[in-house]
Parts: C-alpha cells; structure tokens; sequence
C-alpha cells in the first residue's frame, strides 16, 4: 500500500453532560456495549482500513485508556515498524476545544516528521460506528481536495483527512493564521484550502450526553443497527477477557437483550445490555438497563432505565426506576439499597 | 540457559478415534468444550496457574490448528523469553522418520528438549482430560516423599475399575502394583496419567526403554511396570476434585453437562484458577425478544431466537426462530435452522442443521447424536 494513512484520534475531549460516568476516565474510556469502550470503534475502523499507525491524544484521565490499550496487541498494533502511539497532553491548564488541536500536535511535531505515512486522518474518539477509511481517502485523493470532512446527514463527525505536509503546515502556522484546531481551518468561510465534504451513510452516533450514551447503547438491540456495526469482516475489536461464557440458571429469563460473557443469570432481563461479569439475582428485574462490568445486582430488586457503572453493588430489594428520556446513573463502585447508608 | 525447577511435557498427540467425525480434522486436545474452550486449556492454564512457565507440547496426528491455536503461548502467558511453550512434532532424523509410537518413544524422542533445560523434575501430562490441579502440590509431595516418580490417581466407581490403569500402594501410598484395567481391581484408585519423574530416573529408563525391541514404549505398559519391577520408589499421589477423560462423544456430552450443575466443582467462574483459552473477539450475545435461555452457558457472538435449555453454546452460534434445543452442546458457528427439535446432541462446529430437523435420543438413555455434516446428509437423504 503505498497510499498510507496515519490514524490520529483526539481523546481530549470532556463533555460536561457525561461526567457522571467520566468522574474516573476519559470520554473515550467509557464502557459501551457490555464489553467495548468507546474509543474502540475508531481504533478498530483505523485498523479494518489498513492503517498501521495510530496516535492517540488524550488529556485528562488517561489512565483507564492507557490500561485499556495496553501495548495495543488487540488491535494488532503492537508492532516494530509503526503501531499505537501514546502522546498525553504535557499542559492541562491549556483549554482544548474542537477536534484535531494544533498546540497539541505541535508538542509532539517530531512524531509526525518521522512518520512515513502522506495522509493523515483525525478524529474524535466518542462516535459509534464501522466505517471503511479507504474508499475516503480514495475519494479525497480523486477529488483533488485539501482537507475532507465526514458528515453524517450534513452534520460535521468530526473526522476530518488532510495530506500530512499539510496538517504539518497548519501545526507551524497556527499563530499567524489563528487556528487552533480542525474545526476552525473547515468553518472559516475565508478558508483559501478546497475543502470536501465526504458523507457517510451508516450508522453513526457521537456519544456527548448521558440520554444520547443510552438513546446509542439502546439501539445496539436494533438488529438493523448491529447488524451494521458489528461486521464479521470488520470487527470492533477491543482488550479481550478470560471470561467463561455467560450462566443462565432455570429460573432466567432474558428477552431483547445483549449479554457479555461472565455473567450469571438468575432474574429477568428485558431490553438491556448486561457487561462483562455482571450477576443478577433471582426475583430481580431489570428492565431498559445498561450495566457495566462486574456490577452485582442481588435479588428481588426492580432496576428501570438505569445505567450502572462498573463495580457497583445493588442490594437486595432495592429499587430504582426512572424515567427512559433522564435515566439515572449509579455511580461506579458503589452501594446501593437497604444498608448501605444511601 | 537458566537451570529448570519442573518442566512439564504435555502429550497432545491424541487422535481420538472414538470421537468420530469430531476429530476428522483436528487432534483430540483441539475438540472445542464448555462453550469456549478447548480441552488442552486445561492442563495448558494449570501449568500457568501453577507457577510452571516451559512447557512442551508433542503433537503428531491432525497438528494444524492445534499448533496455530497455540501459537507462541500468549493466550496462557506462556510467550516467554527463556522457556514457554515449545510444539515438539515428530521429525526425520537421517533416514529415518521419527514418527511417536507410544507415550514413552515421544519423550524420548524430545530428550534434547529437556536436556537443554536440565530439569530438576519432569511433569507429564496428556492433552484429553478436564480437570483443574495444582501441580505445584503434586510436586512438594513428591519431594517430600523422596519419590523417583509419582502418580497421580483419583477414586473412581469400583464398577468402572476395568476402564483405568490401577494403582495398588501401600499405607504410605507407595506404588507396589499397577494394573492396567484388571477384571477385578483390588482398589479404586486409577492412574490420571500425570506423572512427575526425577529427570534423572526419567532419562535413564527412557533409554533403557527405547533399546528394548520387545517394548510398546509406553508409559502405562512398559516404564511404570519396570519401575515397580525394579523397586524404584513409585508414590501415588491422591487427587480430589473433579477430573474427567472426554475421550468418547458420551463423556464429551456429560463433561458439558456437568457445567450446568451450579455446584459443578469444575467452577469455570474462579477467579484465583482461571481457564485461559484463545478469546474471539465477537460482540455480545444477542437474545431476541422471541428467545429464551435458561440452564444454559451462552457464549460471546451468539444470537439465539429460539428456545435454549440445559444447553452449551459456543461463540458464533445461531438458533433461529421456533428452534427448540434442550440438553445439547452447539459447537462454535454453527446454525439450527428454524423449528428444529434438537435433544441430547452434540452439534459439530461450523455445521447447519436445516429449518425442521428433529433430532431425539434413540432408545438408549444415553445415546448422544454427534450432528455432523454427515448426519444431516444421512437425514435427508432418508
């Protein structure tokens, strides 16, 4: 291949409207689908498409990330030549915003003077999705264009390809052109560059708010929409677990749900996604849920349009329900119900 | 090279020929059990778990996908830089192919590979049994016990007595007698066909064994007898818990439904004596409004819509609407079509049972279906 790509994905990005499951990790470390986390359909789209190299950009509370990606092995970047490269931010009193910040590529400039790859593709690391990169870059390259945009129904997904040399250009010229990031070089109606628009037509959600993160994870039960995402020739891969495959005693029943493995099965599950290691006791309901990993729910409690964050431990006959439009959220690692003092 | 402690030699060369059509193409240890293992992760995650990091692994018949599947070892940690986990296959030596002919000829075969490492002990394992073990206490005893060679042994039913090779000791477990499936048995207790050996003793009998024209150089006929023979000190060594040979379609199915068990003492859930295995990377298994799942072990890549009980399922498995499967083990990938009657069966990987087929146990209670390509050419043709 001699057309490369260097995958570059901004995981500086905080949304306010998140926090309550990004208290302890990044934007792009949020647990999704009952065993990805967010930044894995980036990562694996990168590497589905070809690409070898990957930097990643984070800024605050990178370590879950880091210990997610490890050495990059899952998603086969662990290599000699190129791989998964990590280059955390060294300033955090600087404020980001938009995707693709110059001040923070113009850290780590040597990185992408060394790299051997003529296109460079940037992007957000919170948009749900399976997208092949290469029939982009083939358009992009046809099309004569400076820098390309993806859209989705018109609407900016903050994935934008430009020639290295160039985004190198930018980086070297952000004082005097007053660009800081991405998003200010493609709004800038003055903008001397051709730029394209490129627009994607699958399935595709950015995950900012905590009604949009279960709006998204509610839709993986849509077969039309995990049969786009998750592609047998295009998997989303992510940091496996030895987990054993999930139990389901004689007296579950599960309906419209998805369900990682490790879990233990004693109660009912209606529309829900259930992660890796969860237990759910006998006589309970959970109904319109998203529980993350190693979560315990004992028995007899009713859990309703409720998201769980990993860890957390829900006592016997406890019940919380909410309304499906503002679900609540328990927070990662703690106690729920009768006794534990909340 | 750093001086080995223990180093332990699996015997993965298995054809298992009374699995059938299951290990037309792969060798036994590569059958596929619990809904996401193989039966060689077993002994390969105890020598992890038990602190043994070189492992060698002798493989002859179908070795392709078990030699791909075991890779460099990373998926038991066993990738390591001095050591890990080493295929040893048969090979041509001047003239002559060096092919194994029993379990003693495939050591001897290998001792350049132990002799590298100079171990203090050798751990011999065989590659077609479930069961989880702390190696690492096998050995202690055999040091304590100042022991050449010890066995391991496990009680089984006194009516199955004829099926093992059995260890008659003394009140300090000292080997004096060993019967390969007696008539009748003077005790219960069988050989698992783990052993550890002094390298010393192993390596001198080896030789002596392998100069012998009249030996089957194997293990249980020919070197354990001539130890006991010659009064070498043979030490059983009791095993508790469960432990299972999976060598026939029938024992396949009941290993599997012993997983069901929710007291089943080979808890596949332990988190201080995990079972690594190679993990597919599919999403979550996905039950549709219309499915439903009880009893059952369901693996990652499923999509059941129909009517699962008392059932294994491995990765990648679809039943379609309608299908109704109760005490059945669904090998990875494979398809029941849409209202098929599935009842005590093991469904063979890959294979596509079509829409309608009813397959019940025959007369006997415990007549297992192996579902192969070849039975559902049999059906239809019928």
């Amino acid at each position: 291949m001699n057309k490369q790509l260097l995958g570059v994905i901004d995981a500086t990005t905080v949304h306010d409207d998140l926090q309550e499951l990004s208290i302890h990790r990044s934007v792009a470390a949020i647990p999704f689908g009952g065993r990805y986390r967010l930044i894995d359909f980036i990562l694996s789209n990168m590497v589905n498409s070809g690409i070898q190299s990957v930097a990643i950009f984070p800024k605050f509370q990178y370590r879950s990330l880091m210990d997610h990606l490890g050495s990059g092995r899952n998603w086969d970047l662990n290599r000699k030549r190129d791989g998964l490269f990590f280059f955390p931010a060294p300033n955090l009193d600087k404020h980001y915003t938009g995707i693709g910040t110059l001040d923070h590529f113009a850290d780590n400039i040597d990185f992408f003077e060394r790299s051997t790859q003529e296109y460079a593709l940037i992007a957000n690391s919170y948009t749900v999705f399976n997208m092949d990169f290469q029939p982009l870059l083939d358009w992009h390259i046809k099309s004569g264009c400076d820098i390309t945009e993806v859209q989705k129904e018109g609407k900016s997904m903050g994935i934008y390809l430009v020639k290295k040399s160039l985004l190198m250009d930018l980086v070297m010229t952000r004082n005097e052109t007053g660009y800081s990031n991405m998003r200010d070089v493609v709004t800038d109606i003055d903008s001397q560059f051709h730029l394209c628009y490129y627009n994607f037509e699958g399935y595709a959600a950015m995950v900012d708010t905590i009604e949009n993160y279960f709006r998204t994870s509610m839709d993986l039960l849509k077969p039309e929409v995990w049969k786009q995402l998750f592609l047998k020739e295009r998997p989303i891969l992510t940091k496996v677990k030895d987990e054993p495959p999930t139990r389901y005693d004689a007296e579950a029943s599960v309906r419209n749900s998805m369900v990682a493995n490790g879990g233990m099965i004693e109660g009912t599950v209606e529309n829900s996604i259930i992660a890796r290691g969860v237990k759910i006791g006998k006589g309970t309901v959970v109904r319109n849920c998203i529980i993350m990993q190693k979560t315990q729910i004992k028995e007899n409690c009713i859990l309703d349009s409720v998201i769980v964050d990993k860890d957390a431990r829900i006592e016997a006959g406890t019940v919380i329900t909410a309304p499906a439009e503002s679900p609540a959220v328990i927070r990662k690692g703690s106690v729920q119900g009768v006794g534990s003092g909340s | 090279m750093q001086k080995k402690k223990c180093v332990a030699m699996l015997l993965a060369g298995g054809k298992g020929s009374r699995l059938h059509s299951l290990t037309k193409n792969l060798a036994k240890p590569a059958v596929p059990f619990g809904g996401k293992y193989r039966i060689i992760d077993f002994p390969l995650s105890n020598c992890t778990n038990s602190g043994i990091h070189t492992v060698g692994v002798l493989t002859q018949y179908q070795p392709l996908l078990l030699n791909s599947y075991i890779g460099i070892g990373s998926a038991w940690d066993l990738d390591r830089k001095d050591g890990g986990v080493t295929v040893l296959p048969p090979y041509a030596e001047s003239s002559e192919v060096k092919w194994y002919s029993g379990t003693a000829s495939a050591i001897f075969q290998n001792l350049n590979y132990l002799d590298q490492y100079n171990p203090e002990y050798v751990l011999i394992l065989s590659g077609d049994h479930i069961y989880k073990m702390n190696y690492e206490l096998m050995l202690e005893h055999h040091i304590e016990k100042g022991a050449d060679v010890t066995i391991s042994v496990i009680e089984v039913p006194w009516e199955e007595t004829n099926r093992f090779g059995i260890m008659n000791t003394d009140a300090e477990l000292r080997v004096t007698e060993f019967e390969e499936k007696p008539d009748v048995a003077k005790n219960n207790l069988a050989s698992m066909g783990i052993y550890i050996f002094k390298w010393s003793v192993l390596r001198e009998y080896l030789i002596r064994d392998d100069q012998n024209p009249d030996s089957s150089h194997d293990f249980g006929k020919d070197i354990i007898p001539l130890l006991i023979e010659e009064n070498m000190k043979l030490f059983a060594y009791p095993f508790k818990g469960y432990w299972k040979d999976v060598g026939t379609v029938q024992s396949l199915w009941e290993a599997n439904m012993d997983l069901l068990d929710k007291d089943c003492e080979l808890n596949l859930f332990d988190q201080s004596w995990r079972i690594y295995s190679v993990n597919p990377n599919q999403p979550p298994q996905y039950i549709c409004p219309e499915g439903e799942v009880t009893e059952s072990l369901v693996n990652e890549g499923c999509k059941i819509e129909g009517e699962v009980s008392r059932t294994v399922v491995f990765q990648g498995v679809t039943v379609k609407k309608g299908a109704v499967v109760k005490e059945t083990v669904i090998m990875p990938d494979a398809v029941i079509g849409h209202n098929c009657v599935i009842e005590k069966a093991i469904v063979s990987p890959g294979v596509y049972v079509p829409d309608g087929t009813i397959i019940k146990p025959g007369e006997s209670e415990n007549d297992i279906t192996l579902v192969s390509e070849e039975t559902i050419g049999e059906l239809q043709s019928n």
